[in-house]
């Protein structure tokens, strides 16, 4: 089909990172793009335009003091080391051990981490090591932590598949993204099993109200 | 299940045991002996895209109201095959993980679901589902633990990049044992794995 096979019903990494990289992110500009009030109409070719994203941000940037524009864009600037990123506020070593100790004491939730955490960590340690306050191998050694307590507690969560539902609160969108084949092939078999055995007992006359709940 | 699904049409030519339940002349080609009648009581294995609709029609259908109290009786009854006696039922409720539903059949998944809704059958719905489940666990086990070798892909020396590494022998021992539409999972879910670690430790 003009869809490849493996594109078909999910998402690749690639395109996750797409869609991550167009949230908005607070940077420190190193140039300035705000014109003076009597230069405005002379230099306006070389405004932004953009019309995916708000260009007055873009087109208002005085050096070091800080802003918010797109991920995407803040990294074309970072490199040409025309600004540093700041990182989020919970990508600090305080903020993440506080994650740490939050999905070591609820063994039955995951922790409120944003739906991007795993994609913007690797993107940011990526592209700009530099701008963090805390040392970059502790919050790669942090985030590989909290990655593998979440994997184990989703092994966990696996035992409860079911025909119906199931419900993944906090679990951000590549780690949703990359079970995805595999939770839905086994729930939708699950649940083709259940209706044959239901909807065939339905024609029969003997139909239990409460298994139509879920049908 | 589509009509144009292969794994569908595949699985509906499997032979299931039937009893033909008339005399009926002209059929003895599905015996292997054409041109004589097909016997009362008689026992063939017939493809189940036969067998269905055999044993759903009722063979005194062109004969019209002259028996129409009586209940209609089908072409065929169906016999329970192999791969769903009791002994294959106490395998499964045994240990799901080590059965080999390769061997028993390798489209172990569809038939059984054709068979629940035939006979609208709960208990062996609810047998089939633990099956499912308790190996989906093992599948996932198996699709999850991707071995990559970065270091080859980033040397990039060689030139040809190894991304499976050697699967260990108790790995490909369950692959084995899996059926078509395990397969299908198993091989979605660690191509998905896969890449996603590929994603987060190259560039």
């Amino acid at each position: 089909m003009s869809l490849p096979k493996h594109l078909q019903e999910t998402f690749s990494p690639e395109e996750i990172q797409f869609i991550v990289e167009n949230e908005p992110i607070k940077i420190f500009p190193r140039i300035t793009t705000r014109q003076r009030v009597n230069m405005v109409n002379k230099n306006a070719s070389q405004h932004w335009k953009l019309i995916t994203t708000d260009d007055w941000a873009l087109n208002n940037m005085v050096a070091t003091q800080s802003t918010t524009v797109v991920l995407w864009i803040a990294l074309l600037l970072k490199q040409q080391s025309k600004c540093s990123i700041v990182a989020p506020e919970w990508l600090t070593v305080r903020a993440l051990d506080r994650h740490i100790q939050y999905e070591k004491k609820n063994t039955d939730r995951f922790s409120e981490l944003p739906w991007n955490w795993l994609v913007l960590a690797r993107i940011l340690f990526n592209r700009a090591p530099e701008d963090f306050h805390d040392p970059v191998h502790e919050l790669r050694s942090r985030i590989q932590d909290l990655r593998e307590i979440r994997q184990t507690k989703v092994l966990k969560g696996l035992k409860y598949l079911n025909e119906s539902h199931l419900q993944l609160d906090n679990l951000s969108l590549l780690e949703i993204n990359e079970l995805r084949p595999f939770i839905v092939d086994i729930m939708d078999k699950l649940r083709e099993i259940h209706s044959a055995a239901v909807v065939a007992g339905n024609e029969d006359g003997n139909n239990e109200e409460d298994d139509f709940d879920f049908s | 299940m589509g009509y144009y699904d292969i794994d569908d049409i595949l699985a509906d030519s499997v032979e299931i045991p039937c009893k033909f339940q008339h005399d009926i002349p002209g059929l003895g080609y599905l015996e292997n002996n054409p041109g004589k009648p097909v016997k009362k009581n008689a026992k063939l294995e017939l493809p189940l895209w036969l067998a269905r609709i055999l044993a759903i029609i009722d063979g005194d259908t062109n004969e019209g109201e002259l028996n129409q109290d009586e209940e209609s009786v089908p072409f065929v009854e169906l016999l329970t095959p192999d791969m769903f006696s009791p002994k294959v039922i106490n395998a499964i409720k045994a240990d799901p993980t080590s059965l080999d539903l390769h061997a028993i059949n390798s489209y172990f998944y569809a038939l059984a679901l054709k068979w629940i809704s035939l006979f609208s059958d709960r208990e062996f719905a609810d047998i089939v589902t633990t099956l499912l489940l308790e190996r989906s666990q093992a599948i996932n086990n198996h699709a999850s633990s991707v071995s990559v070798e970065f270091k080859s892909s980033l040397d990039s020396v060689r030139g040809t990049q190894v991304t499976a590494g050697a699967s260990n022998a108790a790995a490909s021992m369950f692959l084995l044992t899996l059926d078509e539409f395990e397969k299908k999972v198993y091989k979605k879910s660690h191509e998905s794995y896969k890449e996603t670690k590929k994603w987060m430790f190259e560039k």
